[in-house]
């Protein structure tokens, strides 16, 4: 029906920052473990820098393992697919049980492959569910309201962490052009201010890790 | 059927995969779990049906006339049909309902109703549900996949398509509707059901609320959109009666919408099912069914109970406890499998203890005779093996009452017992019913 709470909003929201931020953070570590294999031994260490992420891992075995696997920790890959997932459950009116189930499908994938040898391929398989979800809301979204609300997140999160790990500047500015495009036409509640003062350090050029803050603040829950 | 049967691990997965889940506490936590399907179908021919579906249609309205007439005239009490006793003291009586007419006059929109086929192939009612009965999900979604996985079975056998219960709920929420969006009120993600919820919702086009979406005010009830509030014309709430507003049941309880009954008792808004509905599916008032069929319709009930004794009535009671091993007893309080004791499995000093509670709170307890009911096959690590098992039928009445061409089987994997309720471990099958 496309009716969208205060509550609902949020869920939305939140659901597309977790699942970005699996699929970023997935990728990121996949050209990490690539470097480690025989570049650069403390590469997880630089990303654990970049992500405000403790170095509690102490070895690149552990963290293989734990960053990906460890359900007790809030920044391993298998907690951000299960907070995107407690979100899509209590979407599954707006954005489809087809949609969901490619978030769930991830999660599945996670779960299992926990439970066997460490495999790249399946985070292969991860990355290709969280596109099959992203190509699923566009198809199965009925709502544009829904659709700009994901999408806003999902593009804040990205940009957020294109920022952390310090990506290029033109691939900053068009994440931060699509989080502006749905941001204008989502019609949720957010603090103009935040978002200024952030526009305003990234056109200037300044230093966007200190404005990390007021790009955080942008959505109001 | 063999090639459905080969195909059941990949069904299970697409079950997992579109999060088919139900929720169970167990020491005060919550743990989701996948509902085991089994892809042997509980098939009903449609000449059974078709005796199935009259006498269910019977039922169930003559139980619609039973509620109103409770709640209004009480007609059936003053005539001495049903003792007052067994009403009044129903904890599914609400007094506040008192008076009320709900729209349309409904005040069971969705019935399930739990039979249960003997060795003889009679059908037998073991339960009516007229509350928030939960199940119709299953099936539903596991025939979509089912049908995805062995076309063929489809192609080959004349099986009445079941996928419409999202139209037929639609339209039932539509004919109540006093004019306004559609929402089904769920208590939140942590209720057992939580899946059937929010999957239906999506097959009837509706808004799922989570209890703070809904507020009432001038007696209207208004869900909290984002950009405006919409005015709700019909709740389909998966809350229980007493949680539903806490300023006419339980002052504790942080699920309900205050001031919800007002704007029902003004007729601004449905709710499916209609609160107060628990007096006619108490299991002691379940003994007078075929009696308000007789009442209100003038016919002979179609459908039959199981031979129930009331604890209430000294004939009755001297009989169940002179026959005690051969019985079961239910404890009309209570629901899912719980409350159930067959007296053959109790040791002589839980039969006296047991026998003496039931002198001391008669009301409570109703016997029944066992049912030797057929055995279904399920697969059971690839050996096919029988089990118990039992249907919940589902009925809808709008416009008119109807019976959805399926319903859930749910069957025990324990080979002892007789209790299938998914709570309690049981798994499901999909039930055909045939179109020749």
């Amino acid at each position: 029906m496309g009716i969208i709470s205060l509550e609902k909003s949020n869920h939305l929201y939140w659901l597309a920052r977790y699942s970005e931020r699996a699929f970023t953070t997935i990728k990121t570590f996949m050209d990490a473990y690539d470097r480690m294999l025989d570049a650069d031994p403390t590469a997880y260490q630089h990303v654990c820098a970049k992500l405000s992420i403790p170095d509690k891992y102490g070895s690149k075995e552990v963290f293989v393992v734990n960053y990906l696997f460890d359900e007790s920790d809030p920044h391993s890959v298998i907690s951000n697919l299960k907070c995107a997932c407690d979100n899509a459950m209590v979407m599954r009116d707006l954005i489809s049980s087809t949609s969901l189930s490619y978030v769930q499908l991830s999660l599945d994938t996670m779960i299992a492959a926990k439970h066997r040898d460490f495999c790249l391929l399946d985070l292969q398989e991860v990355l290709d569910n969280i596109y099959a979800f992203w190509g699923c809301v566009d198809d199965q979204v009925e709502s544009s309201a829904c659709r700009n609300i994901l999408k806003f997140g999902r593009y804040l999160e990205r940009l957020d962490l294109f920022i952390r790990l310090e990506y290029d500047r033109p691939a900053i500015i068009k994440a931060y052009d699509h989080m502006k495009y749905r941001l204008s036409r989502s019609n949720i509640a957010y603090s103009e201010l935040d978002f200024n003062l952030f526009s305003g350090t990234l056109l200037k050029g300044e230093d966007l890790n200190a404005a990390l803050w007021n790009l955080n603040n942008i959505y109001k829950d | 059927m063999q090639s459905l049967v080969k195909y059941t691990d990949n069904i299970n997965k697409l079950l997992a995969r579109f999060g088919v889940k139900f929720g169970i506490y167990k020491n005060n936590t919550f743990h989701e779990q996948l509902f085991p399907f089994d892809a042997i179908p509980r098939v009903i021919t449609a000449e059974e049906f078709d005796s199935l579906e009259k006498g269910l249609i019977q039922r169930v309205n003559a139980l619609n006339m039973f509620l109103y007439d409770i709640y209004h005239e009480k007609r059936i009490i003053k005539d001495k049909v049903i003792p007052e006793e067994f009403v009044f003291s129903s904890s599914g009586y609400l007094p506040q309902c008192m008076g009320i007419a709900p729209s349309r006059n409904i005040y069971s929109h969705i019935s399930g109703i739990d039979l249960v086929q003997a060795k003889d192939k009679t059908w037998y009612i073991l339960e009516d549900n007229l509350r928030i009965p939960s199940g119709a999900s299953y099936p539903l979604i596991a025939r979509k996949l089912c049908r995805i996985a062995s076309p063929e079975t489809y192609a080959n056998n004349a099986i009445v398509d079941n996928r419409n219960y999202g139209t037929m709920l639609t339209k039932v929420m539509n004919h109540v509707n006093t004019g306004g969006i559609s929402v089904i009120l769920t208590p939140g993600r942590f209720n057992a059901a939580f899946f059937e919820h929010a999957y239906l919702a999506e097959q009837t086009h509706s808004v799922l609320a989570m209890p703070n979406d809904l507020y009432v005010e001038n007696n209207q009830v208004y869900y909290r959109a984002m950009d405006k509030p919409q005015r709700v014309g019909v709740i389909y709430r998966r809350i229980s009666d007493e949680y539903l507003d806490p300023l006419t049941f339980l002052p504790e309880s942080v699920i309900g919408v205050p001031n919800l009954m007002n704007a029902y008792r003004a007729g601004n808004v449905a709710i499916m099912n209609a609160p107060g509905n628990g007096v006619a599916d108490d299991k002691g008032l379940y003994y007078f069914v075929p009696a308000m069929v007789k009442y209100y319709l003038g016919e002979d009930s179609i459908t039959n109970n199981a031979p129930t004794y009331l604890m209430f009535y000294d004939k009755d009671r001297e009989y169940a406890l002179a026959n005690f091993d051969k019985l079961v007893f239910k404890d009309v309080s209570e629901a899912g499998g719980y409350g159930v004791v067959f007296g053959r499995d109790m040791d002589s000093k839980q039969k006296e203890e047991f026998k003496a509670l039931i002198k001391k709170e008669a009301r409570r307890f109703i016997a029944q005779e066992i049912i030797d009911f057929i055995d279904l096959p399920i697969m059971d690590n690839g050996q096919e093996v029988l089990r118990k098992a039992d249907l919940r039928a589902f009925v809808l009445s709008g416009e008119t009452t109807k019976v959805w061409p399926s319903g859930l089987t749910r069957f025990s994997r324990n080979p002892d017992s007789f209790i299938v309720n998914s709570s309690q471990g049981g798994g499901f099958k999909d039930t055909w019913v045939l179109s020749r």
